[in-house]
């Protein structure tokens, strides 16, 4: 409950001080904004890694292929990575630059998925007669 | 390290701006160009240092 207020709390706080600078310097915006951006995601991160030592017991429980979850993992961390600097670059305003950024966090996320797309491949070839 | 560090870079914003205002009325636009440039890149450093550290927990966190 206690990380829930703190991240609202960064939140409130960046807002204003960011409309306070917005008049006078308005290259600093921006910056409190990443700042602001930071500090809630590194205390969200915090609490990601019990989430991901979760799915990692669970996986290993059910006996699913740990080459594939790490695979997942790493493609989560990427869309988290991807995602914080798209809205950045969408909240000063360089939409072309966000969507490039997508574009190229797209390919890497595919290009690191095509084992799992190959090993589900040979899977349905295998079933089918 | 949290809350402070975006009191600092408020701080450093308008110290910067009131600078610029000083100076301008003062008469001289290059300096005040100068002290602009100079707060900025300071807290550019700040804010690289940071995003760094980010990346970094991110990386050992999914181990990419």
């Amino acid at each position: 409950m206690s990380e829930v207020i703190k991240i609202i709390g960064i939140g409130m706080i960046a807002l204003i001080i960011i409309i306070v600078i917005k008049q006078y310097r308005p290259e600093f915006a921006i910056y409190i904004s990443i700042i602001a951006g930071i500090l809630i995601l590194s205390i969200s991160l915090q609490k990601m890694g019990e989430i991901v030592t979760l799915i990692q017991s669970v996986s290993e429980k059910a006996g699913i292929n740990g080459k594939f979850i790490s695979i997942l993992l790493k493609i989560t961390g990427i869309a988290i990575l991807t995602e914080f600097a798209v809205s950045v670059c969408k909240d000063s305003g360089e939409s072309a630059i966000a969507s490039k950024i997508e574009m190229g966090g797209k390919v890497i996320i595919i290009s690191m998925s095509i084992p799992i797309i190959s090993s589900l491949l040979e899977l349905m070839i295998n079933i089918l007669p | 390290m949290d809350i402070n560090l975006l009191f600092k870079i408020a701080a450093i914003g308008i110290l910067v701006a009131v600078l610029h205002q000083v100076l301008v009325r003062a008469g001289r636009e290059d300096q005040a160009m100068m002290t602009t440039l100079a707060g900025l890149i300071i807290v550019l450093s700040i804010v690289i240092k940071e995003i760094s550290t980010l990346f970094e927990s991110v990386r050992t966190l999914f181990n990419l």
